[in-house]
C-alpha cells in the first residue's frame, strides 16, 4: 500500500446524494485518483472547510467535483460565497461540476463562471477522471505560462 | 369597430332628446309670434304638421335617420313660418342658420342638404312671387330684392350651411380617430399584459419541466453508476449479462425522459435565431454517441458538410432533430452487413439546408411510412424506444416551417431528406 502512487493528493466531493458520493469516490479509489478524498453532503460545510485551511496549502484540495441542485446552498450559490476567498485558493483548485440537469441555463451558467473548468454528466465515470486529470494538467500548464 | 358604433348610438340618443326641447321651443315661439300679426291659425297647424312629420317618421323607422333628414327640413319650415309670422321680418332668416348650428349635434354632414335646399326653394319662390308683386306673401320687409341680393343671400346661407356640414364631419372623423386610437392603445396594453403573463407561466413551466425531469434523472444516474460498478468488478457472465441488461433499461428510460422534455419544449418555445454551425454540432454529435451502438461493433458516421453561406435557424431544435435520427440509424443497424454506417450530408444556401441521414440498417416497410412520425408509434415489436423520437423529430421540424421525407426498404436502409429554412435573410 505504501508504494501506490495516486494522481491527486487530495480530491474534494460536494453532493448532497450519498449514493452518487460512493460511486465518485470509489471510482476514485479504484483508479488511484487520489490519496484522500474529502466528502461534504452540503456546500455551506465544505465552504467552512476551505475558509478554515485557506492558509494551509496541504489540506486543500486539488480538484473539486461539485454537484449543482442540492439543498440549503445549490453549486452556483457555493460559487459565489468561495469567490469571496482568497485568488490563491481559487488558482490552486481545479472545479468540475457535475449534475444529471439537462436545463441549458445550468450548463451556461457553469461555462460562463471562469473558476469551473467543465460540466459533467452523472454519473460520474473512468472516462471522467481521464478528462479531469487532463483539464488539471492543461490548467496547470497555462497557469505557469502566464506566472 | 363596436366602441365606434357605442359611441353613435349615444350621440344619437343624447342628440334625439335634446331635439324634442328646441321643437316644444320652436313650436311655443311661434305661438308667441302669432301675437303680433294675429297668425294663430299658421302657427297651430304649420307648427303641428312639422312636429307630426318629424314624430311620425320617428316612429315609423326608429332605428333609421330618415327623420333626422324630416327634422332638418322641419327647421327651414319653421323658419318659413316665422317669416310669414312676423310678416317678412328680416331677422326672421336668422332661424335657418339656428337651425343649421342645431343639427351639428348629430355629426352628420348630409344633414344640411334638406335645410339649405329647402331654404334656396323658399328663398327663390317667395322673393320672386313679393318681386312680382303677389300679395299677402310677406317674405321680406325690404324693398330692393333683385337677383343681386339673392345670390349674396343664398350664397352666404349656402357658406354657413357649409361650415356646419364640415364641422359636422370633422367632429364626427376626430372622435371617431379618438375613440380608435383610445381602443387600440387599451388593446395592446391588454395584449401587452397577457404576453407577460405568458412568460411568466412559460419560465414557470421551464422550471417544474427541468426541475421534475433533473429529478427523474438523478435517481436513474445513481443505479446506472452503481451498475458499472457491479459490472466491472464482478467475474461471473450471468451478472454482467444482467448488468447489461438492466444498462438497456436505464438508457431507455433516460431517452424517453430527454424526448418528453425537448416535446414539451418544442411545442411551448418561441423560435430561438442563432447561427448554426453544422460542422460543430455534429461533431458533438457524432462524440455522444460513440458509445451508444453495439458493444461488439461501432457503426461508423460519415459526415459531409457543405456550408459556405452562413445559415440561421434554431439550433438546439435542429440539434433535437439531428441527434433522434443518428441515434435511431445506429439503434437499428442491420446485423447483417459488416459495414454499419451514417451518413449524413448537410448542404446550405441562401434560402435552406438540405440534410440526408442515410443508413444501411435494418429499414422500415413501405406501408409503415406513412405512420412512423405518429405519437407513440413503434415500428417493430423490438424496437427499443418510446415511439415518440420520430414524433419529436416531425413536431419540430413542423416548428421550424422544414420538410421531411423518408425513403426505405427493409434489409437496405433508410434515408431521412430534411428542408430547414434558412432565415438568414429574413431578418
Amino acid at each position: 500500500m505504501e508504494t501506490e502512487t495516486f494522481i491527486f493528493k487530495k480530491v474534494m466531493i460536494i453532493d448532497d446524494t450519498k449514493i452518487d458520493r460512493y460511486i465518485a469516490s470509489h471510482t476514485m479509489k479504484k483508479t488511484n485518483f487520489a490519496r484522500e478524498i474529502i466528502e461534504f453532503d452540503l456546500a455551506k460545510k465544505a465552504i467552512v472547510y476551505l475558509e478554515e485551511n485557506q492558509h494551509l496549502p496541504e489540506a486543500l484540495p486539488e480538484i473539486i467535483i461539485l454537484d449543482v441542485r442540492m439543498p440549503e446552498m445549490d453549486g452556483f450559490q457555493f460559487l459565489e460565497r468561495l469567490s469571496l476567498l482568497p485568488q490563491s485558493l481559487k488558482q490552486s483548485c481545479c472545479i468540475v461540476m457535475l449534475s444529471s440537469s439537462l436545463d441549458p441555463a445550468d450548463h451556461d451558467r457553469a461555462e460562463r463562471n471562469p473558476v469551473v473548468k467543465k460540466f459533467m454528466n452523472k454519473p460520474l465515470s473512468k472516462a471522467n477522471l481521464e478528462e479531469i486529470k487532463k483539464l488539471y494538467s492543461d490548467f496547470h500548464q497555462t497557469e505557469k505560462v502566464s506566472v | 369597430m363596436l366602441p365606434i358604433n357605442d359611441y353613435s348610438q349615444q350621440v344619437k340618443l343624447k342628440s334625439d332628446r335634446m331635439m324634442n326641447h328646441f321643437l316644444a321651443g320652436f313650436f311655443i315661439t311661434g305661438l308667441i309670434f302669432a301675437g303680433f300679426y294675429d297668425t294663430w291659425i299658421i302657427a297651430l297647424c304649420v307648427g303641428s304638421i312639422s312636429l307630426f312629420a318629424y314624430y311620425l317618421t320617428k316612429y315609423i323607422w326608429p332605428e333609421s335617420n330618415a327623420y333626422q333628414y324630416v327634422l332638418s327640413g322641419v327647421f327651414a319650415v319653421f323658419m318659413a313660418q316665422y317669416i310669414f309670422q312676423m310678416h317678412g321680418l328680416f331677422e326672421m332668416h336668422f332661424v335657418a342658420f339656428i337651425g343649421s348650428a342645431i343639427l351639428i349635434t348629430y355629426q352628420n354632414w348630409k344633414l344640411q342638404i334638406p335645410i339649405a335646399v329647402a331654404v334656396v326653394i323658399h328663398h327663390a319662390l317667395f322673393g320672386y312671387l313679393q318681386f312680382m308683386g303677389m300679395s299677402s306673401i310677406y317674405f321680406t320687409q325690404l324693398e330692393y330684392m333683385d337677383l343681386s341680393t339673392f345670390i349674396i343671400h343664398v350664397s352666404f346661407a349656402s357658406f354657413i350651411f357649409f361650415l356646419c356640414g364640415l364641422w359636422s364631419y370633422n367632429i364626427k372623423k376626430y372622435t371617431e380617430q379618438f375613440i380608435k386610437q383610445s381602443y387600440e392603445i387599451g388593446r395592446l396594453q391588454i395584449a401587452d399584459k397577457q404576453r407577460e403573463e405568458l412568460c411568466k407561466a412559460n419560465m414557470e413551466l421551464d422550471k417544474f419541466v427541468y426541475g421534475v425531469s433533473h429529478d427523474l434523472r438523478a435517481p436513474l444516474k445513481s443505479i446506472s453508476g452503481i451498475v458499472t460498478i457491479t459490472e466491472e468488478e464482478t467475474t461471473d457472465p450471468a451478472i454482467k449479462e444482467y448488468m447489461e441488461m438492466i444498462k438497456g433499461s436505464i438508457t431507455r428510460l433516460d431517452d424517453f425522459i430527454v424526448d418528453i422534455l425537448n416535446y414539451s419544449r418544442n411545442a411551448r418555445a418561441e423560435i430561438r435565431e442563432s447561427d448554426v454551425d453544422f460542422e460543430g454540432m455534429l461533431k458533438d454529435i457524432k462524440e455522444n454517441l460513440k458509445y451508444m451502438g453495439d458493444d461488439h461493433r461501432m457503426v461508423n458516421i460519415y459526415l459531409n458538410i457543405n456550408s459556405k453561406k452562413p445559415f440561421r435557424s434554431d439550433k438546439s431544435r435542429i440539434s433535437v432533430v439531428l441527434n433522434n435520427l443518428i441515434s435511431n440509424a445506429i439503434r437499428y443497424q442491420n446485423p447483417s452487413v459488416t459495414d454499419a454506417y451514417v451518413e449524413v450530408n448537410v448542404i446550405t444556401d441562401e434560402t435552406e439546408a438540405v440534410i440526408t441521414i442515410k443508413d444501411n440498417g435494418i429499414g422500415i416497410n413501405k406501408e409503415q411510412h406513412a405512420k412512423i412520425f405518429e405519437m407513440f408509434y413503434r415500428v417493430t415489436e423490438n424496437s427499443v424506444g418510446s415511439g415518440l423520437g420520430l414524433y419529436l423529430v416531425k413536431e419540430t421540424i413542423d416548428k421550424l416551417n422544414g420538410l421531411i421525407q423518408i425513403d426505405s426498404e427493409p434489409g437496405v436502409g433508410t434515408s431521412f431528406k430534411l428542408n430547414i429554412p434558412n432565415l438568414f435573410h429574413q431578418i
